[in-house]
């Protein structure tokens, strides 16, 4: 309980969350586009890495909160933190679609392909289709109850198998061809790492209000869903 | 011992009423035939290629197998309104996952067993003295594959489009037991020593170690609520 009244303690602060994300994104942006040097060896094109790195970062992170929440769920079953798992899972999807998409933009000038099976994509495909999984399964339940127990047991299956489909992906990689494009440790250059931990402490910024304002959205939409229920039940009589 | 006989007579009641209808092996059976039909039509049946595709088609077809076959686990459960009687049965609720479990991989090796011979039939394949190293690869990837599909089962029989959800659902968390099973099995198409593809033995002893306990202890929730 006493974290349930850190969480409506954090949401008083709401605002600052959403103005915090947006200076950090928008300072970051502009150092990233404008006063960032471009790479040695990728150019101009390096860029991307400024918004794609934070929203894999945010993409993993809200799944690990989306892991943690559902465990708690179906230990204390608040159905507040059921909005939560909820609203998470929606945010992922974007965080994890935006990964997908600037990474796959990324891939074309530097590895000159739109897609390979590497672990880190297949990994990040796998978790786009369990979260799209997890968020059909939701439309197709009616009972609330029944609807959060079983979303949160698919979010714990998917979290404990995506380690498992990275390795697996990895060995059959390796073993078929070598690795032609590891991820290299690129060393960065202070003028280029300053904009990268600005988008990513804004990313999660922004990752944090909107779970915020979504959970709130969800929330009222069941309380409004109890109270139509209501209302109907009574002009029945 | 409720705990172990709860398991052994769920087991039994299903083969059982397997055994009365054959409904789900007839099923799961024609319907993975069709499928071979459909591949050696679609695939041109050079020696070569047959090699190079064999692991793939097969796996494909087992895969549709378990979906026709682990979808329909609970249904009939659903049907007859018994869903209700396994949440007053009075034992941990994951002795009932496990009576299903075990009747589902029975279900499935039974039908892989008699599939696998006509795989050999149609594309002339020369592996049938390596029978038992498939039949090892096919138990411990149906293992995995069982104790997944039949978690998702009984999440999905109670869901309303649960033919559209149980595939969405399984198959992209099976894909390690993809991998891990084609890889496997290309291995002993190409007459690798056997220390050359046990590591994807290994893998999925691993998921299907993973999954059968994790499915164990989540299913109270499912039953549970």
């Amino acid at each position: 309980m006493i974290l349930n009244r850190f969480i409506r303690w954090l949401g008083r602060y709401e605002g600052w969350f959403g103005g915090g994300a947006a200076l950090c994104i928008g300072i970051g942006l502009y150092m990233g586009l404008v006063t960032s040097p471009p790479d040695y060896y990728q150019g101009e094109v390096v860029r991307i890495m400024y918004v794609h790195v934070p929203s894999a970062k945010t993409s993993l992170f809200a799944y690990l909160v989306l892991f943690i929440g559902s465990i708690w769920y179906l230990w204390k079953r608040d159905p507040v933190i059921d909005n939560m798992c909820h609203a998470t899972a929606g945010i992922a999807l974007f965080y994890v679609g935006t990964a997908l998409l600037t990474g796959s933009i990324w891939a074309k000038p530097t590895w000159n392909t739109w897609w390979t099976w590497d672990p880190r994509l297949t990994s990040f495909a796998i978790l786009f289709l369990t979260l799209v999984g997890y968020l059909m399964l939701r439309t197709f339940l009616d009972d609330k109850e029944k609807e959060a127990t079983f979303a949160a047991i698919l979010a714990i299956i998917g979290f404990i198998d995506l380690p498992i489909v990275y390795f697996s992906v990895e060995w059959w990689r390796t073993l078929h061809q070598p690795m032609s494009m590891s991820v290299r440790g690129i060393s960065f250059a202070p003028e280029m790492l300053t904009p990268l931990i600005l988008m990513s402490i804004g990313s999660s910024l922004l990752f944090s209000y909107m779970l915020m304002v979504r959970t709130q959205m969800l929330y009222l939409e069941r309380l409004l869903e109890a109270k139509q229920g209501r209302l109907l039940s009574e002009t029945r009589l | 011992m409720h705990f172990f006989n709860t398991i052994r007579w769920i087991a039994w009641k299903d083969l059982l009423s397997e055994v009365r209808n054959r409904e789900n092996i007839s099923s799961m059976f024609f319907f993975a035939l069709i499928v071979i039909f459909i591949f050696s039509f679609s695939f041109s049946l050079d020696p070569r290629t047959v090699q190079e595709v064999m692991p793939g088609i097969i796996w494909v077809a087992f895969g549709f197998t378990a979906i026709i076959g682990l979808g329909k686990s609970f249904l009939a459960e659903v049907h007859n309104d018994c869903m209700e009687y396994f949440q007053m049965l009075p034992v941990p609720k994951g002795a009932i996952y496990l009576g299903k479990f075990i009747g589902n991989v029975l279900f499935m090796l039974i039908v892989e067993t008699i599939l696998f011979p006509l795989f050999v039939l149609f594309f002339n394949l020369d592996v049938l003295e390596k029978f038992p190293q498939f039949l090892l690869i096919f138990g411990v990837a149906t293992v995995g594959l069982s104790a997944l599909g039949t978690l998702f089962s009984a999440l999905t029989v109670q869901v309303r489009a649960r033919e559209v959800m149980f595939p969405i659902l399984l198959l992209p968390m099976a894909v390690p037991i993809f991998i891990g099973a084609v890889e496997a099995t290309r291995g002993v198409f190409n007459g690798d020593a056997f220390a050359l593809y046990s590591h994807w033995i290994q893998l999925l002893v691993v998921f299907d170690v993973i999954f059968v306990i994790v499915s164990f202890w989540i299913f109270e929730f499912i039953l549970d609520f």
